[in-house]
């Protein structure tokens, strides 16, 4: 009986025990985290290695935001020179297209577009005329044709295949006429490069180029092209 | 005799042992409650020398202690009066006391046990 009670005392003496001990145990375990968590375990050279190196941690920053200032200025610099770039590259653009145009205008270029086709031919051999003058084609009508087509905006035209440029010149030559030189029979076709529509209305006007040519019994075709060819002007 | 022992023993690796992480504004009460543990067993071993150990007594001051320390030191958390400071400073008082009885009995037990001792 006696031993029974010791035992009793013993169990909730050591229920005692082991509560302490647990709450003990626990507590010094939380606060060697709780310390852990505070300080990592810092000795005088670890410190002082954490200090050198926060040190160049902050200096290295400074020069990252200088750094960084500059890039920016950098890259406005950078856009100025870009924006600077694009307005000369549209210049030169202008000036190549320029330059196309004038080199079109002075027929060193082949050129390529619609256009008209007028075709003069001689009039029929009339046994009435004597003069046989009356119905030949001659260079004044097809300086006519000419003017005409430059009047009403061709950009460029041909005689026979021959590019006239700024300073062509057509002589009558007997029954055939000489452009730049090189000689020319009928029948003559004019090639214009130009908007079709207006080039033909303009030709087509009443009393103009046509009706007089007509008058003058040459005979006179028109047709519209949509795709014609000048060569370049060879040796100039 | 071993048995208190080795509850001890048991409890201090579970202690060790276990993960359970408690949120760190209640580490203070947890602290509290191991003063509370303190001067209850101290308070128990003076009982014990002096003859007078109630074990109910022990046992119910022990729990009710650590319990009553812990809530004061909440309550005044709560109520933003450093309570835990009364608790801290009553429980010292009384562990110092009661570490010093113990000395005291200790001391003149020994010497009667020496006197019997040189006497016989």
């Amino acid at each position: 009986m006696n031993r029974m009670k010791v035992k009793g005392k013993h169990v909730i003496l050591s229920f005692v025990c082991l509560v302490l001990g647990f709450m003990l145990a626990f507590s010094y375990h939380l606060t060697q985290i709780e310390k852990q968590k505070e300080k990592p375990n810092l000795s005088g050279k670890q410190y002082e290695k954490t200090l050198t190196l926060r040190n160049q941690l902050i200096a290295q920053e400074e020069t990252n935001r200088k750094l960084q200032k500059e890039l920016n200025q950098k890259q406005d610099k950078v856009q100025k020179n870009e924006k600077n770039l694009a307005k000369e590259a549209q210049v030169y653009q202008n000036l190549a297209e320029d330059a196309e145009k004038y080199r079109m205008y002075l027929g060193k270029v082949k050129v390529k577009g619609s256009g008209v086709k007028v075709t003069l031919t001689d009039g029929a051999y009339d046994p009435k005329e004597d003069n046989i003058n009356n119905y030949l084609v001659h260079e004044h009508h097809v300086f006519k044709v000419v003017n005409e087509l430059y009047i009403s905006g061709a950009d460029a035209i041909a005689i026979n295949g021959q590019r006239l440029t700024s300073h062509s010149y057509i002589v009558c030559n007997g029954p055939v006429i000489t452009v730049d030189g090189i000689q020319h029979p009928a029948p003559f076709i004019i090639t214009a490069i130009g908007d079709p529509d207006v080039l033909s209305s303009s030709l087509n006007l009443t009393g103009g180029v046509k009706d007089q040519l007509v008058n003058d019994n040459i005979i006179f075709s028109l047709e519209k092209e949509s795709d014609i060819t000048l060569n370049p002007i060879l040796g100039s | 005799m071993w048995l208190p022992f080795m509850g001890l023993v048991i409890g201090i690796i579970l202690g060790l042992l276990t993960e359970i992480r408690i949120p760190e504004e209640y580490s203070n009460y947890l602290s509290i409650a191991v003063l509370a543990a303190f001067d209850t067993l101290f308070g128990g071993i003076r009982a014990y020398l002096q003859n007078i150990y109630d074990e109910k007594v022990f046992v119910s001051g022990f729990f009710f202690n650590i319990v009553l320390a812990a809530s004061l030191a909440f309550l005044g958390v709560h109520l933003g009066v450093d309570l835990y400071l009364a608790a801290v400073f009553a429980f010292g008082v009384r562990l110092f006391q009661n570490i010093a009885v113990i000395r005291r009995i200790l001391l003149t037990k020994w010497s009667t046990n020496k006197e019997k001792l040189e006497k016989s």
